[in-house]
Order: C-alpha cells, then sequence, then structure tokens
C-alpha cells in the first residue's frame, strides 16, 4: 500500500537533516501509530506524505506508484490530511455547508450549480452521525464552532468520500481531555468502517496504547522501533516509554 | 430634490458595475485589485476606439468586456504562484494599462457626442428613457455576476480567498480559479467604463484615476451600513449586493450634497475619507464590543 523506500529529508534552507534513511511498509488497512519525541521528524514524515515538503531522496509510493506522478486530483483523492490546526483543513470564514459543496467539488465539477435543499438535508443528515448538535448549525461560519465541533466537522469532511489514506498529525491535541476522547473515538470508528489505511502521530501514549495495530517509533530521523499488532498489545504505558522514547 | 435623487441614482448606476466588481475582489477573493481603475478606463477606450471606427455599438461594448476579462488574466498571470505581491501585480498591471489605453485611443479623449452608442436612440427619446436602459444594462451586468458568484464557481472564488492551500489540496487549479476571478471583476470594471463613456459622451485618459479605492470607500460604507440594519447572518450574497448598492448611492448622495452647499470640489475626498475613518472606527469599537 505505502512503501517508504530510503527517504531521506532534509530543510532546504539550512540544510538540517530531520529524516534520514528510512524504509517502511504499511499494509492495506493499517493503523499506523507515529512515536517520538519533539524534534524526531513525526510531523515532516506526514508532510513528506501529503506531498507538502519535497523529499530530497528515496521514494514514497502509494499502490506501487510514487506519489509524485500522482495528478492534483488524484492525490487528493487518495490522501486525506487532519492536522491539530483545523484552519488549514477547513474554510473557516464558509458556513458548514459551503464546506460540505467544496469537498463534493472533488469528485464533481458543476461549476455553474446552485446548492439545492436536498443536499442541504443529506448533509445534515450525514453530520448527525458524526456529533448531533453540528446538524442544527450547518448554516453557521466555521469559525464561530468550538475546537471539538470543528475537529469533528473537519473528520466528517474527510471521510465524507472515504480516501484510501488518513493521516492524522495530533490532530487530537489542541483539545480539552473529553473532547480529544470523543475525536478519538469517532476516528476509531470511521477507520475501522471504511477500512482505511491511517497513519497518525501522538505523543499520547494511551492513545498509542488503546488505537492503531502498529507502532512506528522515530528518534533523530531515524526508525527507532517497529512495533507490530500482537506485541503491541501486550505493552504497558511504562514499557511502550521506554521502548519508543 | 428630485434632480437630487435623479443624479444620485444616475450615477450610482453607471458606477454599479465597477463596485460590484470591486467587492467581489475585496470581499470574495480578499485581494484589492488596483488594475480595475485601469480597466475602466480600459472599456471606455475600447468602446470610444470602435465606435468611432464605425463598429457596431453591441459589438463595441463586447470587445470592451472581453478586453476586461483579459486585463484581469493579464493581473492573475503577474502574480501568479506568489511570485508578485497581488497589490503590486494591480499597480503594475494598471501602469501598463496606462500606455495600453493610450495607444489604443491615439489621444488623451475621444469625443462620442456625435457617435451611434447602444443608448443614444433611448435618449433622443427622453432622458428618462435613456436612464431606464442605463440602468437595464448595468443591472444586467450586476445580475449575472450575481448568478455566477451564487453558484459553485462563486463558492469555489470565496473558498480561494479564504484558504488556497486547501483549496489545491482538494485538487483545484487554483490558478485558474485566480484569473477566473480577476477575469470577472476586470469584466465588470470594463463595463462600468464602457456604460460611463456613453453617458458622459467622452472616453478620457485620466476617467479611471481613484475609482477602486473610491470604490472600496463605498463598499465599507454599505458594509457598516447594512450591518447596522441587518442583524443575522445567512442571505450573504443580497447582503453584499445590498452593501454595495447602498455604499454607492450614500457615496453619490454625499458628494451631490456637497457640491449644492456649494463646498469646494477640491475638499470632497478629504470629507469622504474623514467620513470613512469615521466608519471604520465605529465598526472597530462595535466588533470589541
Amino acid at each position: 500500500m505505502i512503501t517508504l523506500k530510503n527517504i531521506s529529508f532534509k530543510v532546504p534552507e539550512n540544510d538540517n537533516i530531520i529524516l534520514s534513511n528510512i524504509d517502511y511498509h504499511i499494509k492495506p488497512h493499517d493503523f499506523v501509530i507515529v512515536l517520538g519525541s519533539n524534534g524526531s521528524g513525526k510531523s515532516s514524515l506526514l508532510k513528506l506524505l501529503d506531498r507538502r515538503y519535497q523529499l530530497t531522496s528515496g521514494e514514497i509510493a502509494v499502490d506501487k506508484k510514487s506519489i509524485a506522478r500522482y495528478s492534483n486530483n488524484e492525490f487528493s483523492k487518495t490522501i486525506v490530511t487532519l492536522t491539530q490546526n483545523c484552519h488549514e483543513s477547513l474554510f473557516t470564514s464558509l458556513t458548514l455547508f459551503e464546506n460540505y459543496l467544496l469537498t463534493k467539488q472533488k469528485h464533481e465539477n458543476h461549476l455553474f450549480s446552485l446548492a439545492t435543499k436536498k443536499e442541504k438535508t443529506h448533509f445534515a443528515i450525514y453530520l448527525k452521525n458524526f456529533n448531533a448538535k453540528l446538524s442544527d448549525k450547518i448554516d453557521i461560519v466555521v469559525d464561530k464552532l468550538s475546537g471539538g465541533e470543528k475537529q469533528a466537522l473537519a473528520l466528517s469532511l474527510a471521510v465524507l468520500y472515504p480516501p484510501k489514506i488518513l493521516l492524522l498529525d495530533e490532530h487530537t491535541s489542541a483539545l480539552d481531555p473529553k473532547s480529544a476522547q470523543q475525536i478519538m473515538e469517532l476516528t476509531h470508528q470511521v477507520v475501522s468502517k471504511s477500512n482505511m489505511t491511517c497513519l497518525l502521530t501522538t505523543h499520547d501514549l494511551n492513545i498509542a496504547k488503546s488505537y492503531g495495530n502498529r507502532i512506528l517509533a522515530l528518534k533523530n530521523g531515524q526508525v527507532h522501533q517497529k512495533i507490530e499488532a500482537p506485541e503491541k498489545d501486550q505493552l504497558t504505558t511504562q514499557a511502550l516509554l521506554a521502548a519508543c522514547y | 430634490m428630485s434632480s437630487l435623487f435623479f443624479s444620485v441614482i444616475t450615477q450610482s448606476m453607471t458606477f454599479l458595475p465597477l463596485a460590484l466588481g470591486i467587492s467581489i475582489s475585496y470581499t470574495i477573493l480578499r485581494a484589492t485589485d488596483m488594475t480595475l481603475d485601469g480597466s475602466f478606463v480600459l472599456g471606455a477606450a475600447i468602446f470610444a476606439r470602435l465606435t468611432t471606427l464605425g463598429v457596431p455599438p453591441l459589438l463595441s461594448a463586447a470587445c470592451a468586456l472581453i478586453a476586461g476579462m483579459l486585463a484581469g488574466m493579464m493581473v492573475s498571470t503577474i502574480q501568479r504562484g506568489g511570485k508578485v505581491d497581488p497589490l503590486l501585480a494591480g499597480i503594475l498591471a494598471t501602469f501598463i494599462l496606462t500606455s495600453g489605453n493610450l495607444v489604443i485611443m491615439g489621444m488623451p479623449n475621444i469625443n462620442l457626442l456625435s457617435q451611434t452608442t447602444l443608448f443614444s436612440s433611448a435618449f433622443a427619446k427622453s432622458e428618462f428613457t435613456g436612464w431606464i436602459l442605463v440602468s437595464c444594462c448595468s443591472l444586467i451586468c450586476c445580475g449575472i455576476s450575481l448568478f455566477l458568484i451564487s453558484s459553485r464557481l462563486g463558492l469555489l472564488l470565496r473558498a480561494l480567498g479564504d484558504n488556497p492551500s486547501l483549496l489545491q489540496r482538494l485538487g483545484k487549479n487554483i490558478e485558474a480559479y485566480r484569473m477566473t476571478g480577476f477575469a470577472l471583476t476586470n469584466a465588470l470594471a470594463a463595463a462600468s467604463g464602457c456604460i460611463t463613456a456613453q453617458t458622459v459622451g467622452y472616453a478620457d485618459i485620466g476617467m479611471g484615476l481613484g475609482m477602486t479605492l473610491t470604490g472600496i470607500g463605498a463598499i465599507i460604507l454599505g458594509q457598516q451600513l447594512v450591518r447596522l440594519a441587518i442583524k443575522k447572518s445567512g442571505a450573504r450574497i443580497l447582503i453584499e449586493f445590498s452593501a454595495c448598492l447602498i455604499g454607492v448611492l450614500f457615496y453619490f448622495f454625499a458628494i451631490n450634497c456637497l457640491l449644492r452647499f456649494d463646498v469646494n470640489p477640491i475638499y470632497l475626498k478629504m470629507i469622504l475619507g474623514l467620513v470613512l475613518i469615521f466608519f471604520l472606527r465605529a465598526a472597530v469599537t462595535r466588533k470589541l464590543a
């Protein structure tokens, strides 16, 4: 599914090495938790997968095709990213419904059509599955939502047309513990239901323990530890801390 | 009094397409497109030149609109990929258009009083009929633009103004949408210039000077007045157009009133600038409260 072939990444401005010689293979429907201390290269890895950063060397392939060879439109349907900053995933000055219409534009090209009531009803029903309160707010500007609501909306739009790969870059870290727990549960549900392949970066070892089937730990830009399913389930939080940091 | 209202409405109708273009650029694309000054003159210049060459008025007007679109595409190409600052790109495009307009006109001023224009036969019947036709043309231009910004295209333009990198990650070609947006706003400016040339009876190289800033001022005034009257959100496009219309009416009403009170025209823009500062400060104070 996703193959990282000896990938390296240097910051072009100062030649700082962020990631070096990473080889890793992710199978379809894997849920990989990426751990590591600050500056270990977790977020950079996801940004390379999302094509926001350019590889210095090596290759990233999805379904045996280099991600550099995907067209913009094809890529947008293959990989979707959610970060802790909702402003990167939503059009915050637009309403919830307008965000939905724009997400639909990924698969449609009706430039001159107007929004219909049927679409609005459809979206309200769809949104109810994610957050019951949100379905009453579809005509409100996104900026007026709480952090948890924004993240639930961003998640709901990310999986409106389930992509093959979902990248989650500490997407719950800016939320209070209760909202973070709710969003994590919601994430787990949608990922399992849609059979997506998922990579999640986090500092929360409880999340790392409770979710996902594999762990990839990075240290100083290199692979420090790879933990697979049966072993992962048996680890305690302390053991995880010792193994990955 | 009725003559005051008549001049306010007639002046507003010729200015309205330009104001809508400025509003789309300022509130939807979130760019201060200074090219609109040049495109306004371009519309007047193309129409005047072609009409004096014997081209039918309708065809001349169509050419003026197309030229406006091309000017918009030019400014978008200049700032493509964020390589040139949008404000600077607009100023550079206006700079280029100043020469371009002179080349098109061949002289700084073209008289249209003896030419057949789109409105000449209507004005020959009566001034009122003439202005009804001018208003219809102006409102048709605005109506088409409002339909476009109400559609998915308009939503994509709003998305471009809000978060271009997210729009790109949705697989959209943001440069194509930027070009479409600027083509639309500059076509509206050219339409306004074309209508103005026919109503005042000439095209002049300096007729666009300060138009964009005047328009932005009128729109800000309109937005503040509309927000005072309408508190709830929704019907955004109607509110935006109302702000545009009310702002333009208010601007020309203020200008005409000041002139009737024998205020020296030298002070007009200074007084309106101070009124604008007052409205902007009031808006910020209201937001903080």
